[in-house]
C-alpha cells in the first residue's frame, strides 16, 4: 500500500523537478561542498570516491546514503586549495573513470577475441 | 588526464553459461562496481504482461505468471549463434512512442495447450491417456524469431534433461490453458527476473609470502605440519630441497583460512617473532566468476556491464558539467 514503484530507485522523477546533480557549498569549511546526486547507489558513490581519494588535490572525500529508502547520495569534497574548486575534481575524477572504463572495455574484448582464438571456440577449428 | 589506471583482463575459462577471468591493476571499487553493475543493471529481456485467454490448471493464473515471468528470455543478434546483448535491438518501454505495445519495445509469446488435443496430436496408448505432461517453455511461440526463451544452460544440459524445456505446469484430462504473454526489456533493479546472471562473484588473488630465513630453523615434521594443516592445500614441499614453496594452483584454491596462523604461532619461539608464511589479500587484482541464467552469454554480459559503466559515468560527466555551466 505505502511500497514506492520499484522503478523509483533509478528513474529520475524529472516531473517533480529531482535534478540528478545539486551542490550546496559549505559554509564553515573553505574550499568545500556537498554534491547530492538523485537515484545513484554504491556502485558510483564508492567509484567516485576512491578515485578523488586518488587525487593529491583533494583534502577530503566521503560519501554517504543519508536514508536506505531514499535513493540519494550526498559526496562531500573538500580541496586543498582556493584555486581549485570542489567540482573541478569531480569532473576530473568522473572523466578518469570514463577513461579506465574505455580501457577496461578495451582489454576485456582484446583478451575475449585472443583467448577464442587460442581455443578456436565457435565452431572455427575443425578444418 | 592525471590520475587514470589502467587495468588488465586475462581470461582464465570462456563456457557459454560461464566465464572466469583475472582484473587486475585496479580498485575493488572498481571490481564492486562491476560486480553490482552485472546483478542489477545490465539489460534483458523477461515476460512482464500476461493476458490469460484459458487457464483450467491446478495452478492459478498469477502463480503461471510468476513463472512465466522468471523464464529466461534469450535475445539471438542476426550474426552470432549465442545470447546477445538486448540493448540496442528494444527500447525500454517507458521510452517507446507507441501507444501500448509494438514490435520495437515487446516480444509476443503465445501458448496454447489442451490436454485432450495433445494426447490425440502425440496418439499416446491408451492404457496412458489419464497420465498428466508437463507443459514446459518449449511451448512458447514466439512473434520474433529472434528472441526465444532459454530452454537450457547448455548443451550438456540439454542432453542429460528428460525434459523440453522449463517446466512451467503440469497438465491433466481435460484441462486447458492459453494465454499471451508480453516480454519487455527492463533491468534487475525493478524486479529480479530481468537478472542476467546467476551468480556475478569475485575473490581476492592471494599473496603467499613466505619467510625464507624463518622456515630454515623448522623441521622437516615441522614443514610437513604446516602444509598439511592447510584444508586449501596452498603449500606443497619441494621434492628436491626439502623447502616450503607455494603450490602451482594455489591461486585458484586458496580461501584465507586461519588454521596457518594458529599453528604457525604455536611454533613460534617468541610470540613477537615474524611469521613464517603470510597469505594475504591482493587489493589490485580479482578473479571473477560469471554464471549466466542461459538468456544471455557469460562474455556478452561482462561486456554489457561495461557498457552500462561507461554511459552511467559519461551521462554522470554531463550533468556534472551542466551544473558547473549553470554557475551553481
Amino acid at each position: 500500500m505505502n511500497a514506492p514503484e520499484r522503478s523509483a530507485a533509478f528513474l529520475l522523477d524529472e516531473d517533480n523537478g529531482e535534478e540528478k546533480v545539486t551542490y550546496a557549498s559549505d559554509t564553515k569549511v573553505s574550499n568545500a561542498g556537498t554534491f547530492t546526486f538523485n537515484k545513484e547507489d554504491h556502485t558510483l558513490g564508492n567509484l567516485v570516491r576512491m578515485q578523488l581519494l586518488r587525487d593529491p588535490n583533494v583534502r577530503f572525500a566521503g560519501y554517504k546514503i543519508p536514508h536506505p529508502l531514499v535513493h540519494q547520495i550526498d559526496l562531500k569534497i573538500q580541496t586543498i586549495s582556493s584555486t581549485l574548486a570542489p567540482i573541478d575534481v569531480l569532473l576530473n575524477a568522473v572523466e578518469d573513470l570514463g577513461d579506465e572504463t574505455d580501457t577496461l572495455n578495451r582489454e576485456a574484448e582484446d583478451a575475449i577475441e585472443r583467448w577464442k582464438k587460442e581455443n578456436n571456440a565457435g565452431g572455427m577449428g575443425q578444418f | 588526464m592525471p590520475h587514470q589506471r589502467f587495468p588488465k583482463v586475462e581470461i582464465l575459462s570462456i563456457q557459454p553459461h560461464e566465464i572466469q577471468f583475472l582484473l587486475s591493476d585496479t580498485d575493488t571499487s572498481m571490481a564492486n562496481a562491476l560486480r553490482r553493475i552485472m546483478i542489477a543493471e545490465v539489460p534483458t529481456l523477461a515476460i512482464d504482461l500476461v493476458e490469460f485467454h484459458e487457464n483450467t490448471t491446478v495452478l492459478n493464473d498469477e502463480y503461471i505468471a510468476h513463472r512465466l515471468g522468471l523464464i529466461p528470455i534469450k535475445y539471438t543478434p542476426p550474426d552470432s549463434m549465442g545470447g546477445g546483448d538486448c540493448n540496442g535491438a528494444f527500447l525500454p518501454h517507458r521510452e517507446c512512442v507507441c501507444y501500448e505495445r509494438c514490435p520495437r519495445c515487446c516480444v509476443e509469446f503465445e501458448l496454447d495447450v489442451n490436454f485432450d488435443a495433445t494426447i490425440r496430436e502425440r496418439q499416446v496408448p491408451e492404457h496412458e491417456r489419464c497420465l498428466p505432461f508437463t507443459i514446459t517453455s518449449a511451448d512458447l511461440r514466439s512473434s520474433n524469431d529472434l528472441v526465444q526463451p532459454a530452454h537450457f544452460l547448455s548443451l550438456e544440459e540439454e542432453g542429460a534433461s528428460h525434459d523440453q524445456g522449463i517446466s512451467i505446469v503440469k497438465i491433466g484430462p481435460g484441462q486447458h490453458l492459453k494465454l499471451k504473454a508480453i516480454a519487455r526489456m527492463g533491468i534487475s533493479k525493478e524486479h529480479a527476473k530481468w537478472s542476467p546472471v546467476a551468480v556475478a562473484t569475485y575473490r581476492f588473488y592471494p599473496i603467499i609470502n613466505i619467510n625464507e630465513e624463518a622456515c630454515s630453523t623448522l623441521t622437516q615434521e615441522q614443514k610437513q605440519q604446516l602444509v598439511d594443516v592447510c584444508p586449501d592445500r596452498i603449500l606443497e614441499i619441494d621434492a628436491v630441497s626439502g623447502k616450503i614453496v607455494v603450490s602451482e594452483h594455489a591461486w585458484e584454491t586458496a580461501t584465507f583460512t586461519e588454521d596457518l596462523k594458529i599453528t604457525q604461532s604455536a611454533m613460534k619461539k617468541r610470540p613477537e617473532d615474524d611469521d613464517f608464511i603470510t597469505v594475504e589479500h591482493s587489493t589490485d587484482r580479482f578473479i571473477f566468476s560469471v554464471e549466466g541464467t542461459g538468456a544471455m552469454d557469460a562474455e556478452e554480459i561482462v561486456m554489457s556491464s561495461l557498457r552500462v559503466l561507461k554511459d552511467r559515468l559519461h551521462y554522470l560527466g554531463n550533468m556534472i558539467e551542466a551544473l558547473k555551466e549553470s554557475g551553481m
